[in-house]
């Protein structure tokens, strides 16, 4: 049955947002939901769509398979079905998955008990790529402007849409973004091993107590966040990075067409210096 | 239904300040008094204080000054010793690595040497600091598993800093000290060996790295999600399972169709985010030792993906006779 | 919204003035874009319709003067000293001197090249200068079509009525104070306008449009075999290049696939054009505005005493083709084609012009 040891007395009917008994079960240890079924259609259907779009392209090569986005001259219509129609279609579908599992998300919460905290959180992340496909293309005025759907092939779109800027890593937003990237995974290294330094102390020693972990790193680095305040850093940081991300590609072109280092010019001619020459 | 989401704590219980847990010895006493911010206290726990300062630690933080003196000290001579320049041009200002044609050999110090010193000041620092880490958990009893997440990022340091500038031959190949000069490095890296995204190691430290941001907001929305279990009790969870880790493991497991234990979920959490600067180091050291061009690298082994023409054809002028060179 | 705590509605006031603020410092939609490649590769075009309207009205063309007869005497028969243009007729002469008057000095008039009372004396050096660059724009158009092709430059291409272009670079000075001990910029590392604000080298020219250092640092094989250009080298050439696309308001996807920056198979003609364009800089700087060093008068020279010398905004001046790519040629066919042929006045000539004029102060 797939069931933990614990899992039986957690199995129980409600929660849901839509169509209430109807779907309320699982398969396997998934549970399905009426979410589930409509993340498997989109899903399935998109994952159709990209195949047969691989079947229609130069290759098979799982590198170098790419659906691409329709011309620029499409403007914000429907384009032909091989003529990037059917990235569109895709990128509804996976809207519609993401979405969708998004949601089911929040009906296993209810029915745990629990907050909403972890769909919430990837609805940071859905917000963050439909920046990239929806929102920045309609502000741009064409769907084109979305990325590529192939392994390397959305790789050379991040590098030409950052040349399209002289030198991407002068965007603020990016840099603000790039720190809590970098941040982000600090912060988890050091809570993932603050955790098992206690819990595996190494041989002869028991197992240790939060006392122990907050005076670790009261005697590193002077303070401490505890048990709870990590786990909100770590929510907060990473959020921070994803929506510093979107923010960062969305001022890029509807909010500024020229390089970005030109950007810092308001800095260094700030009217409390910019009598001065800069030499 | 509105729901509170114990993202910040609302009322917050003050109660007698923690000196530490005490240490054995050869230990040096704790230095400063404790005491509490309101504001950390909304996000985390409101003591500061107090530190250990050790011998390594004083040692580490005296190189670590020295370190930042001499970058600071050279950036403010580059701007002719003008404070308001300085800080005006702070972002832009850099100390440089040597020429490269010095080589491995010490160039002036206006020519690099400061740089060179600087770095091995640095070094020592980090090292000392290192160390550090380690006997503080020696000395409290508990693991090693952080100094060993430190020394992947150490080895990445030291990657960029030294492996390689030495396997290339030349000090000029590390990274400047400085805001945008150091992004101008990483681009000029990326220009110079045939663009970066090509290299394969590159390419899974950013899926470790945006994997470690993934798998954070992951672990730290679960067990904000179960805190009113008492989730965030992680150590007394893991030795004795309560109703917080069993909701957190289902809710993922029916998700997903697999989950993790409040322990082993650390374990994932500290293997992500050690593999990106442990893979990442790799991706950096190959390049120009062993990879000269990485998009020719990737066209050779047949991932580099093709694009219909839409250009008329071009050909290299250089390669054509007759054209003014 | 009024359950929130008071601190919490301030905090989003400020987050939502900080973020209008910075929104200031940006432009705003809509923004016209160009694909310029395979659609979904993301070589586009960017550009703002305000920053697109400005560059029109700054690009306008002069009217031309009205055409002369070609019939009658020759200007180099019946004026002296005409050692260039003697081949058009005396309307045809009087005419461009009219415009060329417009182009560069309509401020200064006749007499800033010309004595007023001797016209055919060559005591002013910006007579010298004149003619030598009533050759150089010759050259261009005969030598260079592989950059100007029919479109051509004429004097105003550079001037747009300023006796000095607004757009040229002169060798900068060494790096004062401090710099024997510490604080070396390394030539790099300043807030520099020729880089566009990058703290990339900001002087690219001296390099690769005076010298003919290699701009090229990537190697043609996967692995290594004998490619000694270093990190270090490649920013100088993302000098150039930051150069070269702010200088045609256009980024970098223009002339290239960043896929690979090197590969030319499949990649946009435009960079043919440029490659062509970088030897024409060279070529110019090299063999016209170099040797008339000795003709400038010092307040025309840099800090280090050299002339003044061009690079792609001279021409460009932010446009993807000068004047966005009205031809002026059409008007002046004179200066379409070299009189001279291979001819023309050597370095030697023109050192010895300079050497026999009186100086006179302008």
């Amino acid at each position: 049955m797939a069931m933990l040891s614990f899992e039986k007395k957690y199995r129980v009917r409600g929660g849901t947002l839509v169509g209430g008994d109807l779907f309320d079960f699982w398969m396997g240890p998934f549970y399905v939901g009426f979410f589930g079924v409509t993340t498997a259609f989109f899903s399935l259907l998109g994952t159709a769509l990209i195949l047969w779009g691989a079947s229609q392209g130069p290759t098979w090569n799982l590198w170098q398979i790419s659906i691409a986005p329709p011309d620029l001259s499409y403007g914000l219509r429907f384009a032909p079905l091989l003529e990037g129609g059917l990235w569109q279609l895709i990128t509804v579908c996976a809207i519609g998955a993401f979405v969708s599992w998004a949601l089911r998300e929040v009906e296993i919460c209810r029915k745990l008990g629990m907050g909403y905290h972890v769909p919430a959180a990837f609805g940071v992340a859905i917000f963050a790529y439909v920046t990239l496909v929806v929102i920045r293309p309609v502000l741009l005025g064409a769907w084109g402007h979305g990325f590529p759907y192939g392994i390397f092939s959305h790789l050379d779109w991040v590098s030409n849409v950052g040349y399209q800027y002289l030198h991407f890593h002068y965007n603020p937003a990016h840099m603000i973004a790039v720190s809590f990237f970098f941040a982000t995974t600090l912060a988890l290294s050091l809570h993932g091993g603050l955790v098992l330094s206690s819990t595996n102390p190494g041989k002869g020693e028991v197992v240790k107590t939060p006392e122990h972990e907050d005076t670790y790193f009261r005697d590193i680095i002077g303070y401490s966040v505890g048990t709870l305040g990590i786990h909100r850093l770590g929510l907060f940081m990473a959020l921070a990075a994803g929506l510093f991300s979107a923010l960062c590609i969305v001022l890029s072109g509807p909010f500024w067409s020229r390089g970005w280092p030109e950007w810092w010019g308001w800095w260094l001619n700030m009217p409390i210096w910019s009598q001065w020459p800069l030499k | 239904m509105s729901q509170y989401l114990n993202l910040f704590t609302t009322v917050q219980a003050t109660g007698p300040l923690h000196d530490g847990i005490a240490l054995g010895q050869g230990n040096s006493p704790r230095s400063g008094q404790p005491f509490l911010s309101y504001w950390l206290g909304k996000l985390g726990n409101a003591q500061l204080g107090p530190v250990y300062l050790g011998g390594l630690g004083l040692a580490s933080l005296i190189f670590g000054t020295l370190a930042f003196n001499i970058i600071g000290f050279n950036m403010l001579a580059s701007v002719n010793w003008d404070p308001i320049q300085f800080i005006r041009q702070l972002f832009w200002l850099a100390l440089e690595p040597p020429p490269p044609a010095y080589g491995l050999s010490i160039p002036p110090m206006n020519q690099g040497g400061w740089y060179l010193l600087a770095s091995a000041f640095l070094l020592l620092s980090v090292m000392l600091w290192w160390v550090r880490t380690y006997r503080r958990a020696r000395q409290l009893g508990m693991g090693t598993h952080i100094p060993w997440a430190f020394a992947a990022a150490i080895w990445l340091f030291l990657v960029l800093g030294l492996f390689r500038p030495l396997l290339m031959g030349a000090w000029s190949e590390a990274v400047p000290y400085g805001i945008f000069p150091h992004l101008d490095w990483t681009a000029a890296f990326s220009l110079r060996y045939g663009n970066l995204f090509y290299n394969p190691f590159h390419a899974l430290s950013i899926a470790f790295l945006y994997g470690s941001t993934l798998l954070f907001a992951m672990h730290g929305a679960t067990i904000l999600a179960v805190s009113h279990f008492g989730g965030e009790r992680e150590i007394e969870q893991i030795v004795d399972r309560g109703t917080a880790s069993e909701r957190a493991a289902l809710f993922w497991r029916w998700t997903m169709g697999f989950n993790a234990t409040m322990e082993s979920i650390h374990r994932w959490a500290w293997w992500f985010a050690v593999l990106c600067p442990l893979v990442g180091g790799i991706g950096i050291l190959l390049t120009g030792t062993v990879v000269d061009n990485w998009y020719l690298w990737a066209v050779k082994h047949g991932v580099a993906p093709p694009y219909p023409d839409v250009f008329p054809a071009v050909t290299d002028p250089a390669l054509s006779t007759g054209v003014k060179p | 919204m009024n359950r929130l705590p008071q601190w919490i509605k301030r905090g989003l006031q400020l987050a939502g003035v900080s973020g209008l603020v910075l929104l200031t410092g940006c432009e705003r939609p809509p923004m016209e874009s160009v694909q310029h490649g395979y659609r979904g590769t993301g070589m586009v075009q960017v550009y703002n319709p305000t920053q697109v309207e400005k560059s029109v009205e700054a690009n306008q063309v002069p009217e031309a003067q009205p055409p002369a007869a070609a019939e009658g005497p020759k200007a180099g028969q019946v004026y002296q000293n005409v050692k260039v243009l003697g081949d058009l007729s005396v309307g045809q002469f009087a005419r461009l001197m009219t415009s060329m008057t417009n182009w560069v000095a309509p401020g200064e008039g006749c007499a800033y090249c010309h004595n007023p009372a001797n016209f055919a004396e060559d005591s002013k050096y910006t007579k010298v200068v004149a003619r030598r660059m009533v050759e150089m724009t010759q050259f261009i158009n005969t030598n260079w079509k592989s950059h100007v092709a029919d479109t051509g430059v004429t004097c105003y291409t550079c001037h747009r009525g300023q006796p000095v272009p607004q757009a040229v670079w002169f060798k900068s000075a060494e790096q004062p104070l401090g710099a024997n001990f510490i604080g070396d910029k390394a030539g790099q590392n300043s807030p520099a306008a020729s880089v566009k604000l990058t703290s990339l080298p900001n002087d690219p020219f001296t390099p690769f449009l005076l010298e003919a250092k290699e701009i090229r640092v990537n190697g043609n094989t996967a692995l290594p075999s004998g490619n000694r250009q270093s990190i270090k080298q490649a920013e100088w050439t993302y000098g150039l290049m930051t150069h070269m696309a702010s200088s045609l308001g256009v980024n970098c996807t223009y002339c290239h696939n960043t896929q690979s920056f090197a590969k030319w198979e499949g990649g946009p003609p435009q960079r043919t054009t440029a490659w062509h364009g970088i030897r024409m800089a060279r070529n110019l700087n090299l063999d016209y505005l170099e040797p008339l060093t000795d003709t400038f008068p010092a307040h025309r020279k840099g800090e280090l005493g050299d002339v003044a010398k061009l690079n792609c905004a001279t021409c460009h001046q932010g446009a993807y083709k000068p004047l966005n790519g009205a031809s002026m040629l059409k008007d002046y066919p004179e200066l379409g084609h070299s009189a001279h042929a291979a001819g023309a006045l050597t370095p030697t000539e023109v050192a010895k012009a300079s050497a026999a004029m009186t100086p006179t102060k302008q």
